[in-house]
């Protein structure tokens, strides 16, 4: 299984900062080439969300190197790459709001982090940044950790009422503004000529479902050249839609 | 940035920095002049964009503050602005926020959380009732103080609007936004008093449970589900405060503060308690019905077995002292004494023979004394049966009398006049309400005792008045008859002529012969009116009698005639 990657993101048309953190790897371990890719929406007051997607990026990039090493010695397991990220999941929500609180603010991040083996995906969720799998359709991983995505769950709303609730971008958990982070994780064989995609809600608010999957099929897609253009490309038609947010999107493509 | 030990305003000495907003410092100071401690609040003007605009606010919010007066909130005394910062000079409150000690120790018990939620309410109602009215709409255990003397007070007006100002488009955490209402998401407008209930249910389930609502599952439930030792009272003012429509919950904190003050009444153990008490006194109701019901069952085939007794007895009756057993059996009915359709009452039973001996007398004299009465355990007891029945039925008791007495009248056979008008006075006596004719007789008897009384004293002159009265009685006797029907007038006729035949001697001492001759002649013709022909034998009888009678005072006179001519 090889890996081609891309990764874009704008500042959008209204915000002084871009909050946005990302950052993904191709790397090679003794069990093959595997793919660490991770995408955190930063928010908070005093324009220092992006201190926390960054701090948030940083520590799971240490993992890469300190503890993936180790873990690659053995099968991985599940519930190991569960553990481990839980555990740095609950250290950066702790170091950010003490962050936070000596600076006299709150401040948060959402993260989507994902893992690809020869084999397997490791996907956690935190937030309202999404993961898809593209191959002859769009499939979302990731479920949203948001107000309205429980209010649509539990019945109260329909999706239609969720897209335009003024409540659509109140999270139910971040890292760093919550007191407790309980991280959802989903785990799966990973397809081959598919298109793992990660992206913050700026990419996605403006934009159809059918549209993403018009751009960024994995059968339009075979270098990271037309990836990237095709992220762009969706990226301006956004910032055309009047997406205030930061726009972020991230790609890897299987073969 | 205040530094440690400086002075502000000349007089206010920052000691220690005790709290970090945003965009603002709290520092506890002491006003040296006064030695009294206050709080500072610097909001500092350089690191935020426009200041005005936050000043603005600020000052608005400061000129609202001003005028408030609580015991549950801090009052501010004085505002300072300064070329870099903006300083409030507010009550210095002394403890902890409650968010600590949620930390500290978790949930918190439920009458401390009661009270709290009562101070509150108080100032939630307080803020309401202002004007314009005041929404606090960030209540959330950070924002609560609690004092050493365990009170509370609601702190922080500012955070709130910093809050409000937000740009909705950005992304926020759930846990930043304290606990929003529903419609705090949808702008300001829709605020109001009862967005302010929302937060506070939201902190008390916070305070009780230790559960924050912005935590997984997001969701308030009902607080027993987390600890089932909660009142089911608290639960439902939680979960009543915390509805998704604001016309669910609580309308105002006046009535929030009602159901805190009851909410040991709204429990299900109280109700419970109240059901039981219910089901306990229907019960008893119940109970109560049935054994009256079952009392008066009884009481009623008692009477019915009873009374199926006494026609048995008295259907069965061989000799007289048969009576006695029907008659203890059940002392207030009379059909004993007087008989009824089928059988006949002790009295008609004594007198079938025509006449009442010494024998019948003695068992009507023993009715008088009372009978014995064997129970079931072989004990006799007395009952006065007369009694009985004079207390169950005064008329049947006098018409009992009546009958024994005129049986004694009519048909005793002692001889003696006087002895068997006393007899019958004795028995007549207690009906002489009722029978004007006992009454009479009652009279006669008085003068028949006087006059033997007198007589054998020798008195003559009071004998012969006795006389007189006894003459007077007779006549009333007569003239009354008309009022009886005609077995009874022939027998009240009867007497008169044997008591005229008796005394004719003396009647005529007291009274003239025609006027005796006319009480006769008057009986002789109202007798002959009486057409009823089984009395014909009675009426030839009484005629007969009449006939003596007349003789006989005809020749009283006579003699006296003679005995004048001699």
């Amino acid at each position: 299984m090889n890996f081609i990657v891309s990764a874009n993101t704008d500042i959008g048309t209204t915000k002084s900062t871009n909050q946005d953190s990302l950052s993904v790897k191709v790397i090679n371990t003794p069990q093959g080439r595997m793919t660490f890719a991770i995408l955190c929406d930063g928010m908070g007051g005093l324009e220092k969300g992006e201190v926390a997607s960054a701090s948030v990026v940083k520590a799971f990039d240490n993992w890469i190197h300190n503890d993936l090493p180790t873990l690659c010695e053995t099968p991985i397991e599940d519930y190991m790459l569960k553990n481990q990220w839980e555990k740095i999941t609950t250290e950066q929500n702790r170091l950010i709001s003490v962050y936070g609180a000596s600076q006299g603010t709150r401040m948060g991040t959402t993260a989507v982090v994902m893992l690809l083996t020869q084999t397997r995906y490791y996907i956690m969720n935190i937030g309202d940044s999404r993961a898809y799998e593209i191959t002859d359709c769009l499939k979302q991983i990731t479920e949203d950790q948001t107000f309205v995505a429980r209010e649509v769950a539990l019945g109260n709303m329909t999706q239609e009422q969720a897209e335009c609730d003024e409540r659509r971008s109140v999270l139910l958990q971040c890292i760093g503004a919550s007191d407790e982070v309980y991280p959802d994780m989903f785990f799966g064989d990973i397809k081959e000529n598919a298109i793992y995609m990660l992206c913050s809600d700026g990419f996605r608010h403006e934009i159809t479902p059918d549209e993403i999957y018009e751009k960024l099929q994995p059968n339009v897609l075979f270098d990271d050249n037309t990836m990237n253009r095709h992220a762009t490309e969706l990226i301006e038609l956004n910032k055309q839609r009047y997406e205030r947010d930061n726009i972020s999107v991230l790609m890897v493509r299987t073969f | 940035m205040l530094e440690i030990g400086s002075l502000v305003d000349g007089k206010y000495k920052i000691l220690n920095k005790v709290g970090q907003g945003g965009m603002s410092a709290v520092y506890l100071a002491m006003n040296e002049k006064a030695n009294k401690q206050w709080a500072v609040k610097e909001v500092r003007k350089d690191g935020v964009k426009d200041f005005e605009i936050v000043k603005q606010g600020l000052v608005a919010e400061i000129e609202i503050l001003k005028k408030l007066s609580h015991p549950y909130l801090p009052s501010i005394v004085d505002v300072i602005d300064t070329d870099d910062s903006f300083i409030i000079i507010m009550d210095y409150i002394q403890g902890n926020s409650l968010n600590i000690a949620l930390e500290e120790y978790g949930a918190q018990p439920q009458e401390y959380v009661i009270n709290w939620a009562k101070q509150l309410c108080d100032v939630l109602g307080y803020l309401h009732t202002r004007t314009p009215a005041i929404i606090y709409r960030d209540m959330k255990p950070a924002n609560i103080m609690l004092k050493p003397d365990g009170n509370i007070t609601l702190i922080d007006f500012g955070t709130a609007r910093e809050f409000k100002e937000k740009n909705l488009a950005d992304t926020t955490c759930l846990g930043t936004v304290g606990y929003a209402a529903p419609e705090q998401f949808g702008g300001m407008g829709q605020t109001d008093a009862r967005t302010d209930i929302y937060c506070l249910g939201a902190t008390l389930y916070h305070l009780v449970t230790g559960k924050n609502p912005c935590e997984p599952p997001y969701e308030i439930k009902p607080i027993r589900e987390i600890n089932p030792s909660l009142s089911s009272g608290l639960e439902r003012i939680i979960l009543k405060c915390t509805q998704r429509d604001p016309n669910d919950r609580y309308q105002s904190a006046a009535e929030l503060m009602y159901a805190l003050e009851h909410y040991e009444e709204i429990d299900d153990k109280y109700r419970k308690k109240q059901k039981q008490k219910l089901s306990i006194f229907i019960t008893s109701c119940v109970l109560t019905v049935a054994c009256v019901i079952i009392s008066l069952w009884g009481f009623l085939s008692a009477e019915k077995k009873k009374s199926e007794n006494y026609d048995v007895i008295l259907g069965n009756v061989e000799v007289a002292s048969d009576y006695y057993e029907a008659i203890t059996t059940d002392p207030t009915r009379v059909e004993a004494y007087l008989g009824s359709e089928d059988f006949d009452g002790v009295i008609e039973f004594l007198i079938k023979d025509g006449e009442l001996n010494s024998e019948d007398n003695s068992i009507l004299v023993k009715l008088k004394g009372g009978l014995d009465k064997t129970d079931n355990r072989g004990y006799s007891t007395t009952i006065n049966v007369l009694e009985e029945l004079k207390s169950a039925n005064l008329e049947n008791y006098q018409r009992v009398c009546y009958e024994i007495g005129e049986a004694y009248l009519f048909y005793y056979n002692i001889g003696v006049e006087k002895d068997k008008y006393a007899t019958a006075a004795s028995w007549f006596q207690y009906a002489r309400d009722k029978y004007p004719v006992a009454s009479m007789y009652c009279d006669i008897s008085d003068c028949l005792t006087n006059i033997s009384k007198f007589s054998k004293a020798e008195q003559y002159a009071n004998l012969y008045q006795e006389y007189q009265n006894l003459w007077e009685k007779v006549k009333k006797l007569q003239t009354n008859s008309d009022l009886y029907d005609d077995d009874l007038k022939l027998r009240i006729w009867n007497e008169i002529v044997n008591m005229i035949r008796n005394n004719a001697t003396e009647f005529c001492e007291v009274s003239s012969q025609t006027d005796i001759l006319n009480v006769l002649a008057t009986v002789s013709t109202n007798a002959n009116q009486i057409t009823n022909t089984f009395l014909q034998e009675n009426i030839t009888k009484l005629q007969n009698n009449i006939d003596v009678t007349t003789t006989k005072v005809q020749s009283v006179t006579k003699d006296k005639i003679n005995q004048g001519g001699v």
